[in-house]
């Protein structure tokens, strides 16, 4: 590569970590509110009411509720894929959904399910892509974007995978991949929507010790989309509850988990207990308890 | 990187180069001792052609037999499939079918003269040829007075004007003679059966038409299209008096009318049941010297009463060649 | 870890350069008329020191006059298609296709036949037809393979092969009812013919076009490779998906028409060369798509030389020899998940 490239890259990136050690970078999310209608002049079939929660660096998020509560859409809303109908969705004081798909793409970072591969590839050309969004039109990978790229999958603990075909590997590997693609992508917001869906309990919680680490580290602000209750209360500094396109609390997991709350949002005979560590852990009431 | 970059882009300059030179690429000098002839063909084309000619390629069956219907067979150097009339002419060089000839094989004969007819070869042969620099000569023969007048031009154009005008004297004599036979005798309403399966018959427009209304006939359909297919029921409700079949074999095409007969359909028109039908020369289809002998045969058949006092058919036409 | 680089590129071109000349210099030699190594040599060479007067004149016009238009004829159209087939692939996120197979061939074609008969007297106005009768084919395509708001893989793959037997049928209709008597070439040239040579303009058009188009989808080659993974990731990753989409769409559709206009419907070409290039050099778009360029390049030329020399003197029609060759590799692909 030429010295210029690398140059202007290295900059870019010692700009980054300027930015990111210095004060707070802080997810503000501000009555934001949206609404589907199948057309323009049909009743909106599903709406997000006013939303609002805020996340700093270093802190995990969890938006939790059961499925049509709204989250993929808060979720999408975060990730600037959507504007918001009203309200505001801002990172470091930039309305998210106003960035350009690049400036964006170099700020959050999304984890989820992929679409399946028509044409596989290896995990490193996987990872690689995280660092699409910091080339020109025609570009060549550079030194340093595959260093990042390598360094990511060390983070994740897959450096191992990295010749293995992506349709070959486990789910749980490939998950890591995918979460190392994330991290390739040097993003200040970490967005990831259902990542234990298809993990063991190992994998689960393999995923998400190593999510907290990589928070801690690289100071990421994380939210995390899930209708696991429990994963969510051991991992999650902050819990935004969701049902039917209704915020009804944020605060911490044991704020947020009290028996009748949750008994109505997920519909299910719940009781909350607790633990040693101070973070709640919620069980199905069978016939004999109360 | 930059040392490869210089040593591909002086191989990529160096390919380019040669890739100009052959970009021009010179078209065929023409080798003639005597200043061309310039004329127009019969599609408009200028042409200007080589004097004398001494090599010829046709690229149609019906062109190769007008050839040697003018006695320049000894001139001719390649031909087109089914170019089959007169058996000698079978023995020529061939160079594919007049759709699509083989350019190669027909430049490598060195011709010329290519001679074409618009009825069977594409504009882009000839324009192809034409672009190389080759005489094109393209004929466009739509009755039958404009069969003899290409047959005569032909002979022009290639230096046999006697030979033309002596073959298309004695052709319209026969013409003449025939419509005279034929004077105050409505004419026949007749179906031209190109094929029977699908039914396709002709057009107005082609010199068959214009051969049928020669020989006393009145083709029953009526189409701008030159080959159109029919429906049967169509043809049931035109009930035409006569069924016209072209075949090489006589006897092969009343074998053929036999078992045509039984099928559903044909069984009920009239001609059918009547056996009304003619079978002529095959000579009908290419528009040459020997369409004549086609239309006198088909007159005798569709009205045998006329020729009842004149003496039999010559069994082959004296003025064509073997 | 080995990242697709410029250098790479240039190398894996300049292989399937030298190949691609390999292959012209045995489809200048081959053919109905023999022409032996030592007198095609000596005519290349006098040829490219300017002494082409010199020429034995029969040689002189079979190689430079019908062969040499032919093969290059054959490059540019090869290559339009495989690119348009890459494009399309991307693009459609399905390995199946292909300008042919999605039945934008059949449009462009039919934009070519209507504009011929429409106004034959100018010629120049064909590709600009054809274009118009490929971009509103695959837009017709892509609308309908659709489900539930999404590029459905199966359904696109049957709208592709209903509008490709729906335009053929309209173009046998125009021809049947309207087929005068220059229309006769018409169906020899629907099955793929590189025989007619281009007039002047319509050459230049040819190539401008054809380098336009590889160049404009070039530029979206980073791009395309996240969007063969997913709309929606692409999205995230920082790609401008509608303009990739755009600017892959026009391109392509440019391609097709442009190759169509001039050469009839080439089947197969943009399915099989950009396979045969991945298995080969792997999906890196920045990679893919110049080999695919030259792999269909050297594809056309072979597919049209083994067309005319299987069965001299007659010319099979190179739309031929590349569906024979086309179909089976497609129900191969069918049948089996790429590796």
């Amino acid at each position: 590569m030429s010295p210029e490239m690398t140059s202007s890259v290295a900059q870019q990136g010692a700009a980054d970590t300027a930015r990111r050690s210095s004060a707070e970078i802080a997810l503000s999310v501000e009555q934001a509110s949206y609404a589907y209608s199948a057309s323009a002049r049909q009743a909106p079939t599903f709406t997000l009411e006013a939303t609002s929660f805020h996340a700093r660096q270093r802190e995990i998020i969890a938006i939790l509720g059961p499925n049509a509560s709204g989250k993929s859409t808060l979720l999408q809303l975060v990730a600037g894929t959507l504007a918001p109908l009203s309200g505001r969705v801002q990172l470091d004081g930039f309305e998210i959904s106003r960035l350009d798909t690049r400036t964006r793409a170099q700020r959050v970072a999304m984890v989820q399910q992929e679409s399946p591969l028509i044409f596989p590839v290896r995990a490193w050309e996987y990872v690689l892509q995280g660092r699409h969004p910091y080339g020109r039109t025609l570009r060549f990978e550079t030194d340093e974007d595959c260093g990042i790229a390598m360094n990511a999958l060390a983070q994740v603990g897959a450096e191992h995978l990295r010749d293995r075909w992506m349709d070959k590997i486990s789910g749980g590997e490939k998950q890591r991949v995918i979460l190392a693609r994330a991290l390739a992508q040097q993003p200040l917001l970490m967005l990831l929507d259902e990542p234990t869906l298809h993990l063991d309990i190992g994998a689960q919680v393999d995923l998400l010790e190593r999510l907290r680490h990589l928070a801690e580290e690289n100071r990421y602000i994380v939210a995390v989309v899930t209708h696991e209750l429990n994963l969510a209360a051991e991992f999650a500094d902050r819990v935004v509850l969701l049902h039917r396109g209704k915020c009804l609390r944020v605060g911490s997991a044991a704020e947020v988990y009290q028996q009748e709350l949750l008994e109505q949002v997920f519909e299910a005979p719940l009781a909350v207990e607790q633990t040693a560590s101070g973070r709640p852990r919620v069980v199905v009431r069978g016939k004999n308890t109360q | 990187m930059l040392r490869r970059l210089r040593s591909i882009a002086i191989g990529s300059a160096g390919l380019a180069a040669v890739v100009g030179a052959l970009l021009c690429a010179t078209p065929l000098a023409a080798q003639s001792s005597a200043a061309p002839l310039e004329t127009t063909d019969e599609t408009g084309r200028h042409v200007a052609i080589p004097q004398p000619v001494r090599r010829i390629v046709s690229l149609a069956p019906s062109i190769t037999e007008t050839l040697y219907a003018l006695g320049a067979q000894d001139r001719l150097v390649g031909v087109t499939d089914y170019s089959d009339y007169p058996s000698e002419a079978k023995q020529k060089p061939n160079i594919g079918g007049s759709i699509n000839p083989n350019l190669e094989q027909l430049v490598a004969l060195k011709p010329d003269l290519v001679v074409a007819t618009r009825a069977l070869n594409r504009r882009e042969t000839v324009d192809a040829l034409a672009r190389l620099g080759f005489a094109v000569y393209a004929t466009d023969e739509r009755t039958v007075e404009g069969v003899l007048v290409s047959t005569e031009r032909l002979a022009d154009v290639i230096g046999a004007h006697e030979r033309g005008a002596e073959l298309v004297a004695g052709l319209r004599q026969r013409l003449a003679e025939l419509k005279r036979t034929l004077e105050g005798r409505a004419p026949r309403r007749v179906l031209f059966v190109v094929w029977h399966d699908p039914l396709i018959s002709i057009g107005r427009e082609t010199f068959l038409a214009d051969a049928l209304r020669w020989a006393g006939a009145e083709s029953v359909v009526n189409s701008s299209q030159d080959w159109p297919r029919l429906s049967l029921e169509e043809v049931v409700r035109l009930q035409p008096e006569y069924l016209v079949f072209a075949d090489s074999h006589a006897e092969q095409g009343a074998l053929n009318f036999e078992a045509l007969r039984e099928r559903p359909g044909w069984r009920n028109l009239d001609a059918v049941r009547a056996k009304r039908i003619a079978i002529i020369s095959d000579a009908v289809n290419r528009p040459c010297p020997r369409l004549v002998d086609a239309i006198e045969q088909l007159a005798r058949q569709l009205h045998p009463e006329a020729f009842a006092d004149k003496q039999a058919a010559p069994a082959e036409c004296a003025s064509c060649a073997r | 870890m080995r990242p697709v680089t410029l250098r790479r590129v240039l190398w894996t071109c300049s292989a399937l350069a030298a190949v691609l000349l390999v292959v012209v210099v045995l489809a200048l030699k081959l053919g109905a008329v023999p022409i032996s190594v030592t007198d095609l040599a000596l005519s290349l060479g006098r040829v490219a020191i300017g002494r082409s007067d010199q020429l034995p004149s029969e040689y002189s016009v079979i190689v430079f006059g019908l062969r040499w238009p032919r093969i290059l004829l054959g490059i540019l159209v090869g290559a339009a298609l495989s690119v348009a087939g890459t494009g399309f692939q991307a693009l459609l996120r399905n390995p199946l296709a292909d300008p042919y197979v999605l039945g934008v061939s059949s449009g462009a074609a039919l934009g070519a036949i209507i504009s011929l008969i429409a106004s034959p007297q100018f010629p120049l106005v064909t590709p600009l037809a054809a274009f118009l009768g490929a971009a509103l084919t695959i837009a017709a395509v892509y609308l309908l393979g659709q489900r539930e708001g999404q590029l459905d893989s199966g359904t696109l793959l049957l709208a592709g092969i209903i509008s490709a037997s729906f335009l053929s049928a309209v173009i046998m209709f125009l021809m049947t009812t309207l087929a005068g008597r220059d229309l006769r070439g018409m169906a020899f040239w629907l099955m793929g013919d590189l025989s007619t040579p281009l007039p002047a303009g319509l050459r230049w058009i040819l190539l401008a076009g054809l380098l336009g188009a590889v160049a404009a989808i070039y530029t979206t080659a980073a791009d395309l490779n996240l969007l063969i993974a997913g709309e929606r990731e692409a999205l995230h990753l920082g790609v401008d998906v509608t303009r990739v989409k755009l600017v892959v769409y026009i391109s392509a559709s440019v391609l097709t028409g442009l190759a169509v206009s001039v050469s009839g419907a080439i089947g197969y070409v943009g399915l099989l060369v950009p396979h045969v290039m991945r298995l080969l050099f792997g999906s890196d778009h920045r990679l893919l798509i110049p080999t695919a360029a030259l792999g269909g390049a050297i594809a056309v030329v072979l597919a049209d030389t083994l067309a005319r020399t299987i069965v001299a003197p007659t010319e099979l029609p190179v739309g031929a020899m590349t569906a024979m060759a086309g179909a089976p590799f497609f129900i191969y692909l069918l049948r089996r998940r790429l590796p």
